[in-house]
């Protein structure tokens, strides 16, 4: 049942809410810029994190829980930049005017780009290390991570696209 | 603006402070998100030449009294020009 502190809370977690919202959709360039940056290598830190902590002594629960702590700010940023582009990548907002569908359409590019990029690199990479003699083995250890990148990352590329490229918004007037 | 892009100047703020509009009540007219007048406006956007004609059509004015590739003159300067002044 509803009491008058409920409703009350309710309506200022509403208010924390709708402000905390507002606050991302005026993020200047250079801060959501830094958003981007913490969004991209935070995984590729946290899975680097992990690597080295399973190599001591340290509790398995330890080093999980300090992989979670490392990978906090990531999903904070991916969190960051799905609300900046609240609704404007998968046009789930009512109405996208000319220069959202352009914005769109930049953030798509840059993230084909990007992953080209990536993947180019991936295969240079893999194909120099096994071509000098080494042999590459495929278990969980490089194929889960490997795969939650695909599977965090590739739905979130044209938000974060879209976070990198927008300019400072105006001033309302 | 992307790479590349040449700037289109414009007087959309001067014509929507001069008819007591908000970026709000403008974009409503126009059927666009009031951040893209804004965008417009500082010169960060482009319009296309749909939204551009809609833009002069709303204003009842020529595109070219409010669009230009060239720095625009204040209105002032235009109205008050002296005869055989060229811009």
């Amino acid at each position: 049942m509803f009491t008058t502190s409920d409703t009350t809370t309710g309506i200022k977690g509403i208010e924390v809410s709708s402000t905390t919202a507002r606050g991302i959709e005026y993020l200047s360039r250079s801060r959501r810029r830094l958003v981007v940056v913490v969004a991209l290598a935070g995984y590729p830190v946290a899975v680097a994190v992990l690597a080295g902590l399973k190599h001591t002594s340290l509790n398995r629960w330890l080093v999980l829980a300090l992989f979670i702590l490392a990978l906090l700010p990531t999903v904070a940023a991916l969190l960051v930049s799905y609300r900046y582009a609240r609704g404007r990548i998968d046009g789930r907002r009512a109405r996208l005017d000319e220069r959202d569908r352009a914005l769109r359409q930049q953030a798509y590019a840059l993230s084909h780009h990007l992953l080209a990029t990536i993947l180019t690199v991936a295969a240079a990479v893999t194909v120099i290390y096994l071509t000098s003699g080494n042999v590459l083995r495929l278990d969980a250890n490089n194929v889960v991570p490997a795969t939650m990148w695909v599977i965090v990352y590739i739905p979130a590329l044209p938000s974060v696209m879209l976070a990198w490229i927008e300019t400072d918004q105006p001033v309302d007037a | 603006m992307p790479e590349g892009q040449r700037r289109v100047y414009n007087r959309l703020a001067v014509l929507r402070a001069e008819r007591g509009l908000s970026r709000k009540q403008l974009a409503d007219k126009l059927s666009i998100n009031y951040q893209t007048i804004g965008y417009i406006e500082r010169g960060d956007y482009n319009p296309s030449l749909e939204l551009a004609l809609g833009i002069a059509e709303f204003f009842r004015l020529p595109v070219e009294a409010i669009f230009s590739l060239k720095p625009m003159t204040p209105l002032s300067a235009e109205i008050f020009r002296e005869p055989g002044e060229t811009r």
